[in-house]
């Protein structure tokens, strides 16, 4: 990495050198289509400087232009034609005319748009499973993105190792990452990939001219009717690994002679898939924009979209599950009901969000923006719920042949007949064995049928965060000249989510109970106590019947209020550009307990105390063009940002504690990057630097040792991630033929030990608390014949220190494409390699109590604090696509077939559970097993357009 | 648009069918209710018994048991298991779940077919201060901890517990102190054992048995006395409650009734739950407790305390019975009444008879089960 920045900085010291003689000059070259380097003839070019066009030319047949004349400095050529997109290539001019050879335009309606059809497309798919964020964008020009945006997100690549909420993704200039926990919002418009297709994005830490931004980008979706393609679009999609069927059409009236512009998009996406029961979709959406440009200074906009439906979900099981199953990509939330497959895990949402925008445009040196964004709605997930009543997940432990049988005797599993049932009931696939395999449905109805006076065992309980977010922003862009520009403004957010679960199936019973079944049991003879709705019970003298419907178990507020102003201005001096941005504001949050629960009278109803941050963040810019369309730039930036409502309390389901000792999470970044654009090449290679401190964590478990639902609290965890990108797109001899890649290495890992806090949740006794002490990092010993070896002072020799890494991302993502275009045809071959992808850690394991008997035998520190690696992965791929045009309508198609070598080893993410075994001599803990998620083997996808 | 609509028609048409179900209705028709099982035993309960000759046997025949439920394990009171009794005795399955009586209703006839399932005994000590236990049915157990282990396995359980008709609760059967078992008396010798029985005229001797282990955690069989404090032959230690939940335990271990309590077993004691482990142990032993060895035993209990389980003697004319409670039932807090607890007044009892090393004991089924000697509840 050094010898790179060296580089770098030799290749900078050089061209500085050269750079700076001749007063003026000129530039020429030939617009040429990206098909056959058919010269364009009629193409406009334009010679931009500071944003600001400084001379243009119509082309003529030969596609040749000149521009003579023109002072010295760092200019665009952007050359437009219809038919074609845009291109830009930057320009040093210097005291001569250079000649840049060719500018490369891309058709506009054929390859191209089918490439991004099918990134889009991909997108729609990341909210299928676990996780709702998908932590990569595509959309740019970039060399590296154009392939990892889309390529790396199969196996959940998170951009230089960050979290979804390092990524601030705004729609329409709003910022709309997840008020309480951080995340990126794409669920809000999931399906509506047509008029969310226009966005602007940064990288890093560019700067943006819509937010102050972080470490890792800014996508501005820009979500209005006017940046709709216009015309009618039609779609039919299927694929192989979510949804069978998706079906979309989309209308936009482009700018109209009146003023006006409207458009809709609306989509259905249904069906199950090959790889995952269970996981179907019932999901639609819709999008209508209307604008009106209201002389040249207003344009009002109003934008409402949505994206209802449920769709069922996939959880992660234990590998000994998968070898049972002899699938990895079983699925335990399903059963069967009356020959139905029904899944226990619903995410239903229908989360509408409205925008008003007004646009001022005084003059072409400054705009005003004003925005008004409204998001409401429900957004359940369902789950089984049960009291009284056996676990009744299929994979639960206890019912699998490793509970009955280890060969390890220590485990004290000894019982090798009944781990032989065990083992019958998952590996026989026959219907008579399909209750042990999945959710017996028909035991749950019987057990609530029979329960006396009809209270029932099991429901179906949905989970609810349902949210009124308001967001106010004021954005300005103005151009003083003197090659300044000049970005800011300030937004205000409110945010009210209520969090509270609802009967949503009372299978086959007559009312549930609203009592804590957990507190029932510490707490047998205090009715008081067990009670989740105290003031009824208090009033009525019985615990609250609940039916369908009726919300139970907890209910409150996550309150959130956040104010921030912004700045950024970014001056040109020649050849080189310098940015400064810097933002300040307040983020407070507090919970507001809407019942009174019986365990905490005194803190479970009301308003909590608020925790409140002082919010800032600096950054500055560097960057210089060179010639042969070469650039290079540098960023650096700090971040004071707050904790979210999510990481602060410790169980805001049950009352209003906040964490102690809750404070910023400090981030400290700085990037090198050189580009270079030119006659169809295209690169870019980057170095980064992120460390990141104080960062809060917090997880409940059931905690053997205690025999007690607990509530443990990390602060003080911090992070170190510096690594490499590396992008390029390289044009072939071969006529239509090039080849692109992408190269992401990095080394992502923790640098603190965390501070622990566990409480009991029923008491909020403080039972521990201490440092983890193995959290980032733990020793390996030296080993002699096997056996640990010690030094003169009786202590085991450390071999060495082996560190724990950020999780469920590959530290080493490369992928190799190579592309095939000829009338209108369209090729990609791509191969890609992941590795250096680890587990999501249980800090409970690294804890002290944890490690019992590792002062007798130290390997238990390795055992038990050691990371999981996950296994390399080889990926190949392939996409087609066509288009043809009749009488000016377009008709295409594009077929990806992914992971062609049926890899269905892949794992792509998972965690350690909590629980621990006692060995035989209870004298030491083993872990149980961890489970995972596996990427689909085979799967297609098949989408067919017709545009109008 | 034809040709799309040929697409979106062949693309339903070929994909499969259950998939659409959700997408299309969005909802789910109730499972039919099931048809209760009916067999034909082969054995009665007490001929079950009778194959037990002192060491557990696997059942290899096609023997089939039949018996209603006559626990049920809602308030706590009995634990992953259930009995079941006929015309000849009472005996208890060990199932191995929770919540059993989700499914084994009290009353319901419940078959059993044994084939592959083990038969022991729970509960038998030799010696003149021992005797019989009670014969159980669950599986093999080749650790050797037990006799017999629970059945637990899903696929082991449906395919040898089958639910057959619901019916009436089971009546108890009055036993005089007469008909009680001796310390030789089992299944197979005494029709009672294993049944829901009534006990009348019970006087509370004033005496308890309690066994806690420090850490639970850790270590604590009869070998390892360093984790194990009895409260025994001296009284009732100023336990009123039938049993004691974790709240209940700590606020007796905070009131100092226990402070003379003594660490260890058998013949091992080591002092008083005042003193800690360092004082008292060996290093190696002390080591156990890591860094708790130098809290008092008293502050490590209150560190990890847990429910645990109280047997209170009783005296049925000569007869000495043990009312066993577990600490994780609903009513193990609940006091005896003072009258009962100082002796000045007798109770009526219903639960199953066992016998445990040749004692008599007795476990309720809910706080129904206490009554005064007219037969009403003591808990109204």
């Amino acid at each position: 990495m050094k010898k790179l920045a060296i580089i770098l900085i030799a290749a900078l010291a050089c061209l500085s050198l050269s750079a700076q003689e001749t007063p003026g000059g000129g530039v020429e070259a030939k617009v040429v289509s990206r098909i056959g380097r058919a010269p364009i003839a009629g193409a406009t070019v334009e010679l931009i400087t500071a944003g600001s066009t400084v001379a243009s030319q119509t082309v003529g047949h030969d596609g040749h232009f000149r521009f003579d004349a023109v002072p010295r400095g760092s200019y665009s050529v952007k050359a437009s034609a219809d038919g074609y997109r845009e291109a830009i290539v930057n320009v040093v001019i210097e005291g001569y005319v250079r000649d840049i050879m060719l500018v490369t335009m891309t058709p506009a309606e054929d390859f191209a748009a089918t490439v991004e059809d099918m990134e889009l497309e991909d997108r729609d798919f990341l909210d299928s499973g676990y996780d709702d964020s998908p932590t990569m964008l595509f959309g740019t020009n970039d060399p590296y993105t154009k392939v990892a945006g889309f390529g790396f997100s199969a196996v959940r690549f998170k951009t230089r190792g960050y979290n979804s909420e390092t990524q601030d993704v705004l729609l329409s200039g709003v910022r709309l990452n997840d008020a309480i926990t951080g995340y990126s919002p794409y669920s809000l418009w999931t399906g509506l990939n047509e008029a969310m297709r226009s966005k602007e994005t940064t990288i890093g830490m560019e700067s943006s001219a819509y937010a102050p931004g972080g470490v890792n980008g800014v996508t501005n979706i820009f979500a209005s009717p006017s940046e709709v393609r216009p015309g009618w679009r039609m779609s039919v999609l299927t694929n192989s690994a979510s949804y069978r069927l998706r079906l979309m059409a989309t209308y936009a009236s482009g700018r109209l002679d009146n003023g006006w512009s409207y458009a809709f998009n609306v989509s259905a996406r249904l069906g199950g898939n090959d790889w995952v029961q269970g996981v179907y979709y019932r999901s639609f959406a819709y999008y209508f924009g209307m604008e009106k440009k209201i002389g040249d200074e207003y344009t009002l906009s109003f934008v409402t979209f949505a994206s209802p439906g449920e769709r069922g979900a996939q959880n992660a099981s234990t590998q000994e599950v998968y070898d049972l199953m002899g699938d990895n990509m079983y699925n335990s939330n399903w059963g069967y009901q009356n020959g139905k497959v029904r899944n226990a895990r619903v995410r239903r949402t229908f989360e509408p969000v409205t925008i008003l925008k007004y646009v001022w445009t005084p003059s072409d040196e400054f705009k005003l923006s004003n925005t008004l964004l409204w998001r409401t709605g429900k957004n359940g997930y369902t789950a089984l719920d049960w009291y009284n009543a056996q676990d009744p997940r299929p994979d639960y432990y206890r019912n699998l042949p490793s509970y009955a049988y280890m060969e390890d005797e220590d485990y004290n599993r000894s019982n090798l007949d009944k781990s032989e049932w065990n083992a019958e009931a998952w590996s026989l696939h026959i219907p008579d064995y399909y209750n042990f395999q999945h959710i017996n449905w028909e035991r749950l109805y019987a057990v609530n049928r029979n329960s006396e006076g009809g209270r029932a065992k099991y429901v179906q309980e949905e989970r609810h965060v349902d949210q009124n977010d308001v967001h106010f922003v004021q954005n300005f862009s103005w151009n003083p000249g003197g090659s300044w520009t000049v970005d800011g403004g300030w937004n205000f957010r409110i945010n009210r989510s209520e969090n509270y679960k609802k009967l949503a199936d009372l299978l086959g019973g007559q009312y549930f109970l609203d009592v804590d079944s957990f507190a029932e049991r510490d707490f047998a003879i205090d009715p008081r106590k067990q009670q989740n709705d105290l003031v009824y019970y208090i009033a009525h003298g019985e615990p609250r019947k609940v039916y369908v419907g009726d919300k139970y178990g907890y209910d409150y507020m996550a309150c959130v209020n956040s104010v921030r102003a912004w700045g950024s201005a970014s001056k040109t001096v020649g050849p080189l550009k310098f940015n400064l941005a810097a933002s300040v504001g307040d983020e407070s949050f507090w919970r507001v307990g809407l019942v009174r629960k019986g365990l905490f009278p005194k803190n479970s109803k009301g308003k909590s105390d608020v925790a409140s941050f002082f919010v800032w963040s600096v950054k500055g810019a560097a960057s210089w063009d060179l010639p042969a369309g070469q650039r290079v730039d540098a960023n650096v930036g700090y971040f004071n940002d707050a904790p979210t409502f999510s990481q602060s309390f410790i169980s805001p389901r049950t009352r209003n504690d906040l964490m102690g000792g809750l404070t910023t999470r400090k981030t400290f970044s700085a990037d090198l990057n050189y580009h270079i654009s030119r006659n169809g090449y295209n690169a870019r290679a980057t170095v980064f630097y992120t460390s990141i401190g104080d960062q809060t964590d917090l997880m409940s478990f059931y905690d053997d040792s205690q025999n007690s639902f607990t509530n443990f609290a990390m602060t003080g965890i911090d992070q170190r991630h510096m690594g490499i990108e590396i992008g390029a797109g390289i044009p072939l001899p071969v006529e239509g033929l090039s080849l692109a890649g992408a190269l992401s290495w990095g080394e992502y890992i923790y640098t603190s030990t965390p501070h622990m806090v566990q409480t009991i949740d029923n008491s909020s006794e403080v039972i521990r608390t201490q440092e983890v002490l193995y959290w980032d990092k733990h020793p390996v010993f030296r080993k002699v014949d096997g056996q640990v070896d010690y030094d003169f002072d009786d202590n085991p020799i450390v071999e060495r220190w082996e560190k724990h890494y950020v999780p469920s991302t590959p530290q080493l993502a490369a992928e190799l494409a190579l592309n095939y275009n000829i009338k209108y045809w369209f090729f990609e071959l791509n191969a890609q390699y992941f590795a250096h992808s680890h587990l999501d850690m249980n800090p409970v394991y690294r804890t002290d109590y944890a490690l019992r008997g590792s002062d007798r035998d130290p390997l238990i520190i390795e055992d038990m604090c050691s990371q999981e690696e996950f296994a390399p992965a080889f990926l190949l791929n392939l996409s087609i696509g066509k288009s043809w045009y009749i009488h000016g309508d377009q008709l295409g198609f594009s077929l990806n077939a992914y992971n062609l070598l049926n890899n269905t080893g892949v794992k792509t993410g998972g965690y350690e559970q909590t629980r621990l075994i006692s060995s035989a001599e209870k004298d030491r803990y083993y872990r149980f097993d961890s489970k995972y998620f596996y990427m689909p083997g085979f799967n297609y996808m098949l989408n067919v357009y017709f545009r109008f | 648009m034809k040709r799309f609509l040929t697409l979106i028609t062949s693309v339903l048409v070929l994909a499969a069918c259950s998939e659409w179900d959700p997408v299309l209705t969005c909802r789910y028709e109730e499972p039919p209710v099931a048809e209760p099982v009916v067999m034909t035993p082969t054995h009665t309960i007490k001929q079950l018994c009778q194959l037990y000759k002192g060491r557990p046997l696997t059942i290899s025949d096609d023997i089939i048991i039949a018996g209603k439920v006559s626990t049920t394990d809602e308030p706590g009171n009995f634990y992953k298991s259930f009995y079941i009794q006929d015309e000849t005795a009472g005996i208890e399955i060990k199932v191995g779940k929770n919540s059993l009586y989700d499914d084994y209703h009290p009353g319901q006839t419940v078959y059993v077919s044994c084939k592959d399932l083990t038969i022991g005994m729970y509960g038998y000590k030799s010696g003149n201060y021992g005797g019989q236990g009670m014969v159980q049915v669950g599986f093999s157990d080749p650790s050797g901890a037990y006799e017999t282990s629970y059945i637990e396995s899903p696929l082991i359980i449906a395919s040898h517990i089958y639910c057959g008709e619901r019916g009436e609760k089971v009546q108890p059967v009055v036993v005089s102190a007469s008909q009680l078992p001796g310390k030789d008396d089992d299944q197979r010798t005494n029709q009672f054992v294993g049944k829901l029985v009534t006990l009348e005229g019970l006087q509370y001797d004033r005496e308890v048995f309690a066994l806690f282990y420090p850490v639970s955690s850790l270590p604590h069989t009869s070998e390892d006395p360093w984790n194990r404090v009895f409260l025994s032959d001296d009284g009732t230690w100023g336990i009123n409650t039938w049993a004691m939940s974790k709240a209940k335990f700590v606020e007796y271990l905070a009131s100092g009734v226990w402070d003379d309590a003594e660490v260890g077993s058998g013949s091992t004691h080591y002092g008083p739950i005042t003193g800690s482990p360092r004082e008292y142990l060996t290093p190696v032993d002390a080591a156990n407790f890591g860094s708790d060895a130098d809290l008092s035993y008293k502050q490590i209990m209150a560190k990890y305390a847990t429910a645990y389980s109280i047997s209170h003697y009783f005296s049925m004319g000569s007869k000495q019975i043990q009312i066993r409670t577990s600490g994780f039932s609903k009513f193990g807090d609940r006091e005896i009444p003072a009258d009962v607890y100082s002796g000045a007044r007798k109770i009526n009892v219903t639960g199953i008879l066992t016998v445990y090393q040749g004692s008599v004991q007795l476990v309720v089924n809910s706080l129904d089960d206490f009554t005064d000697t007219e037969g009403n509840s003591l808990y109204q």
